[in-house]
C-alpha cells in the first residue's frame, strides 16, 4: 500500500499498476510518477507544510518533452479561428509559469532554463515583471522562500473562456492524447465558462494582468450596500445657542423637538444603503455635532465644479526632504498636515496661522481657573506653541498617516510592523498596535472614527478599533502585499489594493470579500471612493486610472494619460471631478460625472460582465498641471472644493 | 581578503539620507570582482537606476551574511566532532538563520483559516460615553516611565495645607513600556507627608484646607484637559473621605464618569503593587 502524496489517501500499488493511474479518487497521476511515490514514501516522515504544498508539482511527465507539449499547444492555438484565438491565448501565461515551476521543483535545472529561454518572449508584455522574478528562480530552494509564488501555485489561475472556444480546446487536448497539458489545466487553472460571443483581444487585455487571472463571476455577485448612511439630524442654529432640536438638517430654524423625527420626512431607507446599525458606530459627541454644523456652513460656500469651472490647486511642497517623504494626510477641514518620513518621524504642521498647542502639564493645569469661559484656551500651553510638532516613536520609515475625523488622533503605520495612535492634544504616542509583523504599507481611519484599517506585507488587511489591542477583522485573500487600504464612505466596506494587481472589497461585518477587480497591470497604489459611494477609482504603477462600479462589480472606465505611477486620487466634494496625482510630476483633472454618465445608459450584460470600454480618456481629461520637479503624493479637496496637493521636491 | 569591519547597521533599504547621483558606474573594469558581481545581479533583476552606495551596501550585507553562516557552520562542525566544515554544516547554518532572520509571512491557507475564525465573532458594541476610546492601560503607552524617589519629610502639625504629592497617574512603573506623557506634579506646599504615598491604583492623598475652595486638579494623561477626579485614600488620612469632581468643560463631562468607570475596570487589569 502506498500513500498518495497529494491527498494522503492510501491506494493499492498492484491495482494502480494495472489501471495505470493512482487509485486515489482525487488525482489522476500517470504511472511514471508512481515510482516517485515509492521512493518518497519509503523515506517519508511528515514533511513541513511547504513541501506538501509544493508536492503537487510531482512529475507530470518527461521533462524533456515539456517543450514539445508547449509548442504543440502553441501551434494548435495559432491554427484556430481568429475569434477564438484571443481567448485561448490566455492559456499561454499560466501554463508557461506552471510548467516552468514544475521543472524547477523537480530539479531539472537545465531543461527549465531552456524552456524559459524559448518561450518567455512570447508572453504578454504586462507580465514582464513576473517573468523577471521567475528568471531568477532556478532552484527548488528558491521557491521555498517566496510566498507569493507559493500562493500562486495553490490558488487557481482563473480564465474566462466562452463555451465555443472551450469545446474546441477540450476536443483538441483529448483527441491527441495530450494528457499532460490537460492534467495541468485541470490542476492549476480554473476555467470560468460563459455562454456568448468570444471576447476580443482588447476586452481581454483590459481585464487581465493580475497574478491570479481574472475574477470568477460568482466572486462579484454578492450584494454590496454602497449607499450612504443617513446623516443625523442636527439643527443649524442661527445664533450661537447650542440647543439641540430634532429637525431636518440644513434648515436654520428652531422648532420644538418632535416625538418621532426619523421616518417622518421623505427619506425612506435607501435599498442600496446599509442599515444604520449594521455595524456599530460611535455616537456623536457634542464636539462632533459642532463639527458637523461647521461642515454644513462650509458646504454652503462650496464652489460647484465642472468642466467649465475647474478647481484652483494649491501645492504644498516639502523641501529638504531628499526623497524621505513617504506619506501625507490632511484633516478634513484642511487645518493640519501630517507627513510621514523615512527617518521614522511623523511631523504635523498647521496650515492655518493658528499655531499648534499642546495641553499643559498636570502641574500647570491645576493652577488654572476652571470656571472661566475660555477654559478651553487656558488648558493649552502657549509657551510651547509652534508651527509644527515632531512625533518620535517608530523605528522604521512611516508609510501611512491618517487623521481621525474629530482631529483628536493621528495614526501612522511603519515598516517596523506597528501602527501607532498619537494624540493631537498632547502630541505624544498613546498606543502601538502590534499585529502585522511585517511592514505596514497603509492605514486609514474610518470616516466616522473609532475604526481603522491597516494593510501590509503579510498580505492581510486588519480592521482595528482604537480601544482593542487586537484586530477585530482580518481580511485575507490577496496574493501579494496590500499597498493601499480605504474605507467606503458608509464605513461598512473596506477596499484594498495589492501588489498582486487586484482590488478587493471587503465587508466589515463578516470579513467576506464581496468584490474582486482585476485589470491593472501593476501594483495598485491609490484608491478613491466617489462621495456617493457607488464608484471606486484606482491608480497603479502602469499609469492608468480605472473606474469600477461597485453595485454591478464591473469596470466602467479607464483614464489613460499619466506616464508613471498614480500615487494620489481624490474625488471632489460632490463627485464632479476626479483629480489624480502621479510620479510624473503632474496633477490631472478628469470629468467624473461624464465618465459615470455613460455607464447609466449602457445595457449591462450581467451574465458575462463584459463591458466594451470607450476610449474616451482624451475627452474626459479636463486639465494637466505640471509641477517643476515634484511628484504628487497626496491630494485633498477642501470643504469648499479647493484642491490641495502635497509632494516633496525632488531636485535630481 | 577584506579586512574585518565593525558591524555597521546600514543594511536598510536603498534610500540614502544624503543626495546621491543616479548615474551608472563609469568604469567597471577598475572595480573589484565582487562589485562587478553585484552590478551584474542588479542588471539581471532589471534595476537600471541606482545610487552608487547601493553596491557598497550590498557588498557589506553579503560579507556579513556569509561570515555569519560560516561561523555558525564551524560551530556545528565542531559540535559534531568533524575535522572540517562540510556542505551539511553550511546547509544547516543557512536553515537556522533563515528561520531566525529572514522569516516570510505565513502561507495563505493558514491566513485564511485564522481570518475565518477571527471574522466569526461579531463586532463588539461600542459603549457610549466612554471618553477617549483606548485599550486597557497595560496596552497603552500612556504610563510614565519613571518613578520619583520618596521624600522623607516630617508631617506638619497643621491640618490646613494642601499637599499634592507624587501624582503618577495611570499604570505603575512595573509596566514594561515606554515613554511619554504625564508630567506628574510634585508640589509640596507647606506640610509634608509622613510616609511616602503608596501608588495603588489611582488614588492620591490630598488634604483639603477648610478655607480654600476645592480646586485641586490632577491630570490624567489619557484624558487631556479633563482630569478632575481625586479619590482619597482613607487609610492615609483616616479622617475624611472626600470625593472631588469638578466639571471643567461640557464636552468632557461624559469623560468624567467614564474615566471613573475606566479606573475601576483598569483595576482589574492591574497587578497589585
Amino acid at each position: 500500500w502506498l500513500r498518495c502524496r497529494n491527498h494522503s489517501e492510501w491506494f493499492d500499488y498492484e491495482m494502480a499498476r494495472s489501471v495505470k493511474c493512482c487509485g486515489c479518487r482525487q488525482c489522476n497521476i500517470s504511472f511514471s510518477s508512481i515510482v516517485l511515490f515509492i521512493v518518497l514514501s519509503v523515506g517519508g516522515e511528515d514533511q513541513p507544510d511547504v513541501s506538501v504544498v509544493l508536492s503537487a508539482y510531482s512529475q507530470q511527465g518527461d521533462p524533456s518533452l515539456y517543450q514539445v507539449y508547449y509548442s504543440g499547444l502553441k501551434k494548435f492555438i495559432e491554427s484556430v479561428l481568429d475569434c477564438h484565438r484571443a481567448e485561448l491565448s490566455q492559456l499561454f501565461y499560466p501554463l508557461f509559469v506552471h510548467m516552468y515551476l514544475e521543472l524547477v521543483y523537480n530539479n531539472h535545472e537545465s531543461e527549465a532554463k531552456a524552456f524559459f529561454e524559448k518561450f518567455s518572449g512570447d508572453q504578454e508584455c504586462y507580465y514582464q515583471d513576473d517573468l523577471r522574478v521567475l528568471s531568477g528562480l532556478t532552484k527548488k530552494e528558491h521557491m521555498k522562500g517566496n510566498e507569493t509564488l507559493l500562493d500562486f501555485r495553490t490558488s487557481k489561475f482563473v480564465l474566462r473562456i466562452s463555451r465555443d472556444s472551450y469545446q474546441l480546446l477540450k476536443r483538441h487536448l483529448q483527441e491527441r492524447q495530450n494528457n499532460q497539458i490537460w492534467n495541468i489545466i485541470q490542476e492549476h487553472l480554473y476555467i470560468d465558462i460563459f455562454d456568448g460571443m468570444p471576447r476580443s483581444k482588447s476586452q481581454i487585455d483590459s481585464m487581465s494582468g493580475s497574478l491570479a487571472g481574472e475574477a470568477r463571476r460568482e466572486a462579484n455577485k454578492a450584494k454590496v450596500f454602497y449607499g450612504l448612511l443617513k446623516e443625523p439630524e442636527i439643527e443649524v442654529p442661527l445664533d450661537d445657542e447650542d440647543e439641540e432640536a430634532e429637525n431636518e438638517e440644513g434648515k436654520p430654524k428652531k422648532k420644538k423637538p418632535k416625538k418621532d423625527s426619523m421616518g417622518s420626512k421623505s427619506k425612506k431607507q435607501d435599498p442600496n444603503a446599509p442599515q444604520q446599525n449594521r455595524i456599530p458606530l460611535p455616537e456623536l459627541k457634542d464636539s462632533d455635532k459642532l463639527d458637523k454644523i461647521m461642515y454644513m456652513k462650509e458646504a454652503t460656500k462650496r464652489i460647484r465644479l465642472g468642466p467649465e469651472t475647474l478647481p484652483s490647486i494649491c501645492f504644498y511642497t516639502f523641501l529638504n526632504v531628499y526623497q524621505g517623504l513617504t506619506a501625507v494626510d490632511f484633516t478634513d477641514d484642511s487645518s493640519l498636515i501630517a507627513g510621514g518620513f523615512a527617518d521614522s518621524t511623523v511631523r504635523v504642521w498647521s496650515v492655518t496661522p493658528k499655531k499648534l498647542r499642546k495641553v499643559k502639564s498636570a502641574a500647570d493645569l491645576s493652577l488654572i481657573d476652571k470656571e472661566s469661559d475660555d477654559v478651553l484656551e487656558r488648558i493649552m500651553d502657549e509657551k510651547t506653541a509652534s508651527e509644527s510638532k515632531i512625533l518620535y516613536g517608530h523605528s522604521g520609515p512611516v508609510y501611512g498617516v491618517s487623521f481621525s475625523p474629530d482631529r483628536n488622533y493621528l495614526l501612522s503605520s511603519s515598516e517596523d510592523g506597528t501602527v501607532r495612535l498619537w494624540s493631537l492634544q498632547t502630541f505624544t504616542c498613546l498606543v502601538a498596535y502590534k499585529g502585522h509583523n511585517y511592514p505596514v504599507w497603509d492605514t486609514q481611519f474610518s470616516p466616522y472614527g473609532y475604526y481603522f484599517v491597516s494593510g501590509g506585507h503579510d498580505r492581510v488587511a486588519r480592521l482595528w478599533a482604537t480601544d482593542h489591542y487586537q484586530p477585530l477583522r482580518m481580511f485575507a485573500g490577496h496574493l501579494g502585499d496590500i499597498t493601499c487600504t480605504r474605507f467606503h464612505p458608509n464605513s461598512n466596506y473596506v477596499a484594498t489594493g495589492s501588489a498582486d494587481r487586484t482590488i478587493r472589497l471587503w465587508d466589515v461585518l463578516n470579513g467576506h470579500c464581496v468584490r474582486v477587480f482585476t485589470g491593472h497591470k501593476g501594483p495598485i497604489h491609490s484608491l478613491a471612493f466617489s462621495p456617493n459611494g457607488k464608484y471606486l477609482a484606482s491608480g497603479s504603477t502602469d499609469g492608468r486610472v480605472l473606474l469600477w462600479d461597485l453595485g454591478h462589480g464591473l469596470m466602467i472606465g479607464e483614464l489613460k494619460g499619466h506616464t508613471d505611477t498614480v500615487y494620489a486620487l481624490k474625488f471632489s466634494r460632490d463627485g464632479e471631478i476626479l483629480a489624480s496625482g502621479s510620479m510624473d510630476n503632474t496633477v490631472r483633472l478628469w470629468d467624473a460625472f461624464k465618465a459615470f454618465d455613460d455607464v447609466e445608459t449602457d445595457d449591462f450584460t450581467a451574465a458575462t460582465g463584459h463591458i466594451h470600454l470607450p476610449d474616451n480618456s482624451q475627452e474626459l481629461l479636463l486639465g494637466t498641471y505640471l509641477t517643476k520637479a515634484t511628484p504628487v503624493i497626496h491630494l485633498h479637496f477642501t470643504r469648499r472644493n479647493l484642491l490641495l496637493a502635497a509632494g516633496s521636491y525632488n531636485s535630481q | 581578503m577584506r579586512p574585518a569591519r565593525p558591524d555597521v547597521t546600514s543594511s536598510a533599504g536603498l534610500v540614502g539620507g544624503e543626495k546621491g547621483t543616479t548615474v551608472k558606474m563609469a568604469s567597471p573594469k577598475t572595480l573589484p570582482k565582487d562589485a562587478q558581481v553585484m552590478i551584474q545581479i542588479l542588471k539581471d533583476m532589471g534595476i537600471t537606476e541606482y545610487e552608487p552606495r547601493v553596491i557598497n551596501q550590498m557588498l557589506e550585507f553579503t560579507y556579513r551574511y556569509v561570515t555569519t553562516i560560516i561561523e555558525d557552520a564551524k560551530i556545528y562542525a565542531t559540535h559534531a566532532k568533524k575535522s572540517s566544515v562540510d556542505a551539511d554544516d553550511i546547509r544547516l547554518a543557512i536553515q537556522c538563520r533563515m528561520d531566525q532572520s529572514f522569516t516570510s509571512p505565513p502561507p495563505r491557507d493558514f491566513l485564511l483559516e485564522v481570518a475565518r475564525q477571527k471574522n466569526q465573532t461579531p463586532l463588539p458594541l461600542i459603549k457610549p460615553y466612554a471618553g477617549p476610546r483606548l485599550p486597557p492601560d497595560r496596552y497603552c503607552l500612556t504610563a510614565p516611565n519613571y518613578r520619583l524617589k520618596s521624600l522623607q519629610k516630617k508631617v506638619s502639625s497643621s491640618a490646613g495645607r494642601i499637599t499634592v504629592p507624587r501624582l503618577s497617574v495611570g499604570a505603575v512603573s512595573s509596566r514594561p513600556s515606554t515613554p511619554t506623557l504625564g508630567t506628574p506634579a510634585v508640589q509640596t506646599m507647606g506640610s509634608k507627608v509622613g510616609t511616602p504615598v503608596s501608588l495603588t491604583g489611582q488614588r492620591f492623598t490630598v488634604q483639603i484646607p477648610s478655607s480654600q475652595a476645592p480646586s485641586v486638579k490632577t491630570a490624567t494623561p489619557s484624558t487631556p484637559g479633563a482630569v478632575q477626579n481625586v479619590l482619597i485614600n482613607p487609610s492615609l488620612i483616616g479622617s475624611k473621605n472626600i470625593l472631588i469632581t469638578t466639571n471643567m468643560v461640557s464636552q468632557n463631562s461624559s469623560s468624567d464618569s467614564g474615566s471613573l468607570k475606566r479606573k475601576h475596570e483598569d483595576d482589574d487589569d492591574y497587578d497589585a503593587l
